[in-house]
């Protein structure tokens, strides 16, 4: 499986940084769990997570591509399965009971449909997906974000707009198509309000407009959050000295809040240097997707890509306080077995093109 | 899959191109918050997270305990619960307020009230909206901030006053409440102190109070403590403080006032000290009920009983002393060099002066009798005309230095003055001269004479005592830790009276309880007690009230009861005051009472004796009580 000359062309710079992401999660949870146990078992997702990247990298991702819908297929049944059957925690149906660990599908969906996109938009025989395929690509979009929806899980289905998003848009989309969409989405919007929207959703975005307005529930956490990141200042309080994470102020601060932790213990440095870390990340999976030797390949990654940085800029920006609380994870950095083990798998996917971008 | 065409390739680097600059504008302007946040304004912050954790935390001083003059326990502290809000933690507290008043089974007025009352205050400080919580209210309490619903309700405990002899001497203890405006700027008290509002509690607030310490904490996101900051304050339990109050004496005083039937008042001093021994006033309250607070209706109950119960009757009340002002008129008389004790006047039933026939209450007439013997039957006629002879002005100036007239000085709030009319007094207060006519009802201490107990027995004090005598008062001693140390005597005040003077007022005193007197029954076998029985009319002064639906009872006069014990050495003084009880000789069986157990006491002999009501019935035994003043001019 694995040639001795796709060995040598593996992105080691973008692995390392990868992984340097991890161990930082790793580390903050640590202090952010106030030294429990929790560490172990975010290692051995980040262990799992290692299979599936190998998995991922392994297989050309051609030959992935050409099976993509069944893989989407399988994950839509995962989906539907969960709503039948999956665990309740948190409000949410979000998991299927494994003897290790709860598995939450919802996860990998992302890089299923970042590869069901790029195989339908790469696979076109124009040059530029047309409204057909648009609406082809909605669908398949749709489709896993309803059902993620209905878990509820309004943080996650979001986060499959903005693969549909970057792989159309790198495709070729026309401008003109998505200024009109851009155009429905905004005359929607207040329709979606108060159609669509239950109660506490609408309520939560109130909140998030003005954080007083519920300041013991969600707005309380968005108080808290821009306080513990304030509170960090140039240098941080240190490691495990945060008093914002450790005493409970911040709730799921080992969770959805690792950043504001870092942010808190290792002050504006801490952030400069890991946000530089994801900004790597990022601009090198974007280099990746330039040297890709097919479109396929470039949408794939710029499909993985896509939701991986949705989720970074909006957590990040949740921990500042910035943006409505979501039960978004940072990608890499936060607890979660399931959001480990995908990211990883979808580093895998993005190594894959990289280090296949010479063979035919 | 074909190789992507060139200008493809084109378009789609373009388009990467654009992510790329898009991304990095993005990381740049989240870098920028962070920025802003973390560095520009991150003192403010850092000032918001430290109000999330720190708390600091009043450690309540418990206040002094009180002892009586031999060591017992008089007032002591017991701990109890108070639930506060803490406003600084609390966005919406109209939820809070809500949901403790039904966790707690208060109110919700009643809370919202507390909090309005003292809404000027920085909200950091905890409002106490609770207090005295009972177990189940703090348990409930507890158990809803685990669950995050009551972020900002404190639960803490505090040392609070407890009188174990429910009532007794309560006027003396008085009682404790919060600190009112006024105080805590006069005397830079944190709001919420508890200060003493009257009584000695009041009077020594001071020694009493203590200083209150300060904790600081750091508690979690529900308020629970985690850990100490280094750096308390502990707090400083108030000065432990000795009353001269007898627990003995005052309990024998206020059984007997009770197994009678009186409401009233006594004041017990040891007149070679001034020290109170015993200080009664009847109704009394129960302080216990003052020492959380007291609820509404108990306060009102209180402020709107007839009889008074917060009144302390015995430096507040002021009643005509009737009789037992004859022994005024007699130094006034011996010490002015107007009459001899052996000076005779012969009763006839009564005596006209100016015109007018002053009634004795002997219709028959006591006939001929020297001063000692007109103590002894308390004769009218007697006193009518030595006051005559003396002058209303040089009575005043006797009862003036022997401590009767104006204020006794005693360390409690609010004493009222004594009055003892005079020429100038009447001149100034409504204009007019004074009619000579007047200084004879003074003479037997009617018209305008009114006196607390406490005077009276201040006065009795300075007769026993030979005309020296010291402000009454009830701090015995302090300790600040450092051992007990004796309160500072008075400083003596009165005249030394001329030898016969002193011999004839205690012969003819003596002759009261042990000879044919009116005070027969304070008669203690071999302790040469001496006393003056007095009667206060009530109807004079309130007839107007008659018709105001007060029952006979009410209308009943008072009786006093003046003493002092032995004779030779007096070292024991005091009056027993009986409201309503019609003659001083209702009053006299109390100071038996008190004066057996104080000899008893004396003496070692223990168990202390008990009351025992007089055998016959008051009227058998009084002097046939024709109100002999209210027959005399007024």
């Amino acid at each position: 499986m694995f040639e001795r000359r796709l060995y040598l062309h593996v992105d080691w710079l973008l692995l390392g940084a990868v992984y340097l992401l991890c161990a930082i999660g790793v580390v903050m949870i640590y202090s952010a769990s106030g030294g429990s146990r929790l560490y172990l078992t975010q290692l051995a997702a980040i262990g799992l997570g290692t299979v599936a990247l190998l998995v991922c990298l392994g297989i050309d991702y051609r030959s992935l591509a050409d099976r993509s819908h069944v893989i989407y297929g399988f994950f839509i049944l995962l989906l539907v399965y969960v709503l039948i059957f999956g665990v309740v925690r948190g409000g949410g149906r979000r998991w299927i009971s494994l003897p290790l660990f709860n598995l939450q599908p919802s996860e990998f969906m992302k890089a299923a449909l970042a590869l069901v996109l790029a195989q339908l938009f790469g696979d076109s025989r124009h040059r530029a997906p047309n409204a057909r395929d648009l609406a082809v690509g909605g669908a398949l979009t749709a489709l896993p974000l309803v059902l993620i929806a209905r878990q509820p899980d309004l943080g996650t289905a979001a986060t499959l707009v903005p693969v549909l998003a970057a792989v159309a848009f790198v495709a070729g989309m026309r401008l003109k198509l998505a200024g009109i969409l851009l155009a429905v989405a905004v005359v929607a919007a207040p329709v979606v309000w108060s159609v669509a929207l239950q109660d506490y959703q609408r309520g939560r975005i109130l909140t998030f407009l003005n954080p007083s307005r519920d300041p013991l529930g969600a707005g309380y956490q968005q108080i808290q959050a821009r306080i513990t990141v304030g509170a960090g200042g140039l240098w941080g309080k240190g490691f495990m000295q945060g008093t914002q994470g450790q005493q409970g102020f911040l709730p799921v601060a080992h969770n959805d809040f690792i950043f504001s932790v870092l942010a808190e213990e290792h002050g504006f440095i801490g952030v400069l240097a890991v946000l530089g870390l994801y900004a790597f990340v990022v601009l090198r999976t974007i280099e990746t997707a330039r040297l890709a030797r097919d479109r396929l390949g470039a949408l794939l990654v710029v499909g993985v890509l896509a939701s991986f940085t949705f989720q970074v800029f909006y957590n990040v920006s949740m921990s500042a306080g910035l943006a409505p609380v979501k039960g978004l994870t940072l990608p890499l950095m936060s607890y979660g077995g399931s959001s480990v083990i995908a990211t990883l798998a979808g580093v895998g996917l993005i190594l894959n093109v990289r280090m296949r971008r010479f063979t035919n | 899959m074909a190789e992507l065409p060139l200008l493809d390739r084109r378009k789609t680097a373009a388009r990467l191109t654009a992510l790329w600059v898009a991304v990095i504008a993005a990381f740049c302007a989240l870098a920028v918050a962070f920025w802003y946040f973390q560095v520009i304004e991150n003192a403010t912050y850092v000032r918001m997270a430290e109000n999330n954790h720190l708390r600091k935390l009043s450690l309540r001083a418990p206040r002094g305990v009180l002892f009586d003059r031999d060591g017992e326990l008089l007032v002591e502290n017991r701990d109890a619960f108070t639930i506060s809000i803490l406003r600084e933690h609390i966005t919406d507290l109209d939820r809070t307020i809500q949901r403790l008043s039904a966790a707690a089974g208060v109110g919700e007025q009643q809370v919202r009230e507390t909090i309005r009352r003292h809404r000027g205050e920085p909200s950091y400080r905890p409002i106490v909206v609770i207090d005295d919580a009972t177990l189940s209210q703090v348990s409930a309490v507890l158990a809803r901030r685990l669950d995050h619903e009551l972020p900002g309700v404190v639960v803490e405990s505090v040392p609070t006053r407890s009188y174990p002899a429910v009532g007794l001497g309560a006027h003396v203890l008085g009682y404790v409440g919060e600190v009112g405006e006024a105080q805590m700027e006069a005397d830079g008290l944190r709001s919420g102190s508890v200060v003493g509002q009257s009584g000695v509690e009041k009077a020594y607030n001071k020694l009493l109070m203590g200083q209150d310490g300060e904790r600081r904490v750091m508690v979690n996101s529900v308020g629970r403590e985690i850990t100490t900051l280094p750096g308390e304050v502990p707090a400083f339990e108030g000065r432990r403080v000795k009353l001269t109050i007898d627990y003995a004496l005052q309990r024998a005083a206020e059984e007997a006032f009770h197994a009678l039937g009186y409401e009233g008042a006594a004041a017990i001093l040891d007149p070679r000290s001034g020290e109170v021994l015993a200080l009664v006033s009847l109704p009394a309250y129960d302080p216990n009920d003052f020492a959380s607070g007291i609820d509404r209706a108990t306060w009102n109950r209180l402020n709107t009983d007839r009889l008074r119960p917060l009144q302390n009757r015995a430096i507040q009340g002021r009643y005509s002393p009737g009789s037992t002002f004859k022994a005024v008129v007699a130094v006034a008389a011996l010490e002015e060099g107007v009459i001899t004790p052996d000076f005779t006047v012969t009763c006839r039933g009564g005596a006209t002066f100016f015109g007018r026939f002053f009634q004795c209450h002997l219709k028959g007439g006591h006939g001929r009798m020297d001063l000692r013997h007109a103590i002894e039957k308390s004769c009218n006629t007697y006193f009518y005309t030595i006051g005559n002879m003396v002058g209303v002005d040089r009575i005043h100036k006797w009862a003036a230095a022997l401590g009767l007239a104006g204020r006794t000085g005693i360390d409690l709030p609010n004493e009222s003055d004594s009055l003892v009319p005079s020429t100038a007094w009447k001149k100034a207060r409504t204009g007019e001269k004074w009619y000579a006519g007047e200084t004879i009802s003074v003479s037997i201490g009617q018209g305008q004479v009114s006196v607390t107990p406490m005077a009276l027995a201040s006065l009795y004090a300075a007769v026993a005592n030979g005309g020296i005598h010291y402000p009454p008062r009830l701090l015995k001693a302090v300790n600040d830790g450092g051992g007990w140390k004796e309160a500072e005597p008075p400083a003596p005040q009165g005249v030394r009276l001329k030898p016969e003077t002193v011999a004839a007022l205690h012969d003819g005193l003596w002759m009261v309880v042990n000879g044919a007197g009116t005070g027969g029954r304070a008669r203690v076998p071999g302790r040469d007690v001496s006393g003056k029985t007095g009667t206060a009319q009530v109807i004079s002064l309130q007839g107007a009230k008659q018709a105001a639906g007060r029952t006979e009872a009410d209308l009943r006069d008072h009786g006093w009861f003046a003493f002092f014990a032995p004779r030779d050495n007096p070292e024991i003084a005091g009056v027993i005051f009986a409201e309503h009880g019609e003659h001083g000789s209702s009053a006299a069986p109390i100071a038996r009472h008190v004066l057996e157990t104080y000899f008893a006491k004396k003496a070692g002999i223990k168990p202390y004796p008990v009351f025992t009501p007089p055998a016959v019935p008051a009227a058998a035994v009084a002097v046939p009580p024709a109100p002999p003043a209210r027959a005399a001019g007024r």
